[in-house]
């Protein structure tokens, strides 16, 4: 690449407005550290994706820089600025349940909504629309099923048009419609420029959904990146032989190995990035152990987030 | 401060325990001065009309309204208690409230029902006084008028103190039973003090803000009262200290509570996890 159009590249990145800054964030529960020294940033635009096993610390973290929770040590900005009532009101978040006041309807509780962030009582009707709920604006909250609380938490995420949704399990309790409804909105509302964060457990949506992604584990940041980096890292081959004992044990002190594994029948083993499957096919014949089958495959992200959190 | 109270208005106003609650309140009350103002007493030379009348119905009226502040408290704790159970503290601070504004709309709600339970009693007082007085002068009237006000201070001090359990215990059956065995509790802890000291307790100074009427005195169809308008039973010339501050100093300690239950809410909303 041209040194002016690298220049202008670092310029841009420079340019972009960092939406959330993390830095060092712990959190305690007693004597348990639910989040430890986790840092990342996230820009302006990108939709990114938190991943993590059950207890890795992925809503304690949204909760903390949310100010539901206070963060043991660390610190954290929106917008380049200490969370406030002011920058608050630029974030639609949902974070674990719906939580609304069942004896209201959607339309009062939507409404209240509405009033925190000083946005015209014409957000409730668009929000309801989008969340499939226009036709329950007058039902008690309390007699809504879960897939509709779930939407309904959708659409006051939506009130006041925030520049950032913060969503944790967004697809929580929904049928296969109410999935990809609720997919349809976080890609509508991403290609509208607004940046979303999104924890959650299904990986594929993640992959298919998200720019960037971090993976937590036990409270730690494992990885982060942008999701096409994070799958192009390491290439998986998977591999039948005689003897796979003896070749699992020869790759693992080889450098042409990162990792090996079984998975079904087969080895499979995954590269340091400067080797190729040619060179594994190369390394194996000429130390006596000829491949039968060898089929190259980029992990998807879930085997990749399954390796890193083992 | 506007949206904060029409936050309130919704939350409140929509909740159908809370309409339930008031309107039994607001019954309640006038059944039991109608029930009251029915009674014959049957020993000679005594009648219920005097509690009715001006001024004694400033003492009367509060007194018994009084009772039911503590009912008021529980609708109150209630409806902070929600705001745990369904989470909507934290929904609301996640939408853009400050954790100060949490308080701040529960201390608008506070003060707009002490303003309708002191409504309710000067509307109470002004129709029964003015029909069960007899020789109504301005003077007469308006003769104790500021035991209303100081009423509407103690139901604000109940209705704080509640606040503050239920920022503590954050669940609304523990903080109402807590609130109830405070009474007790607190009767028990006094006790262990010096008579000089029992009188500063918290629910001791709010509880004083609406002294007993003395009943005998007041429906004394002879006065029983003295010369310079007080009770004939004067403690102090009897050696005794009485139980209650004069009613300026309750009033100046019970606004000092009240700024301690609200600054106690305030540190335990900032320093907790919602």
């Amino acid at each position: 690449m041209h040194f002016a159009s690298l220049f202008q590249l670092f310029i841009k990145r420079l340019l972009v407005e960092t939406v959330l800054k993390i830095n060092n964030l712990s959190k305690n529960y007693g004597n348990i550290q639910a989040v430890k020294n986790v840092s990342f940033e996230i820009k302006k635009g990108e939709v990114y994706g938190i991943l993590g096993p059950n207890g890795s610390g992925k809503t304690t973290t949204l909760a903390v820089v949310l100010g539901i929770l206070q963060a043991n040590a660390g610190n954290f900005q929106w917008f380049g600025q200490p969370l406030s009532k002011h920058t608050r009101r630029r974030i639609g978040s949902l974070v674990e349940t719906p939580n609304f006041y069942p004896y209201l309807t959607l339309w009062e509780n939507l409404k209240i909504v509405a009033k925190i962030k000083d946005a015209p009582e014409d957000d409730i009707n668009y929000a309801l629309g989008v969340a499939n709920l226009l036709k329950r604006k007058h039902t008690n909250f309390g007699y809504l099923s879960l897939g509709m609380k779930q939407r309904m938490s959708m659409a006051s995420v939506l009130i006041g048009n925030p520049e950032v949704l913060v969503l944790d399990e967004p697809t929580n309790g929904l049928d296969p419609e109410g999935f990809a409804e609720v997919r349809h909105i976080i890609q509508t509302q991403a290609k509208e420029g607004k940046t979303i964060i999104l924890a959650s457990h299904i990986l594929d949506e993640v992959e298919k959904v998200c720019s960037h992604a971090a993976i937590l584990k036990s409270g730690e940041l494992i990885a982060n990146g942008k999701v096409g980096e994070l799958l192009s890292t390491e290439e998986t081959v998977y591999v039948q032989a005689e003897k796979l004992d003896e070749l699992m044990k020869l790759l693992n002190d080889s450098e042409i190995a990162s990792k090996t594994y079984m998975s079904d029948e087969d080895l499979a083993v995954v590269l340091h990035s400067n080797y190729k499957s040619a060179d594994l096919s190369k390394f194996c014949f000429e130390q006596g152990y000829p491949l039968s089958k060898i089929v190259v495959k980029k992990q998807s992200l879930e085997e990749q987030f399954l390796q890193l959190v083992k | 401060m506007k949206k904060l109270f029409n936050l309130e208005k919704i939350k409140a106003l929509s909740y159908p325990a809370f309409k339930t609650l008031m309107i039994i309140h607001f019954l309640l009350f006038f059944l039991v001065i109608l029930v009251v103002s029915r009674w014959h007493i049957t020993i000679p030379g005594f009648s219920v009309k005097g509690l009715y009348q001006f001024p004694n119905i400033w003492t009367f009226f509060p007194w018994v309204a009084s009772w039911f502040n503590i009912f008021l408290t529980i609708v109150l704790i209630t409806l902070v208690g929600n705001e745990f159970a369904f989470k909507t503290f934290r929904q609301n601070v996640i939408d853009g409230l400050s954790r100060n504004d949490l308080i701040a709309g529960k201390l608008i709600l506070i003060f707009t029902v002490a303003v309708y339970t002191f409504l309710m009693v000067l509307i109470a007082v002004l129709i029964f006084g003015l029909i069960k007085t007899d020789g109504l002068t301005a003077g007469k009237v308006f003769e104790h008028v500021h035991l209303l006000f100081v009423y509407f201070i103690q139901a604000i001090g109940y209705m704080t103190l509640g606040l503050l359990f239920a920022m503590i215990f954050r669940n609304t059956a523990l903080s109402i039973i807590m609130f109830i065995l405070y009474f007790p509790i607190e009767g028990i802890i006094r006790l262990f003090f010096k008579q000089e000291a029992r009188r500063f307790f918290p629910l001791k100074i709010i509880s004083n803000l609406t002294p007993r009427p003395e009943i005998l005195t007041m429906t004394s169809e002879q006065s029983y009262t003295n010369a310079s308008g007080t009770s004939s039973l004067d403690l102090t010339e009897m050696g005794l200290l009485p139980e209650e501050l004069p009613l300026g100093v309750t009033v100046v300690v019970a606004l000092g509570y009240i700024g301690f239950f609200i600054g106690m809410s305030l540190l335990l909303i900032n320093k907790r996890n919602l």
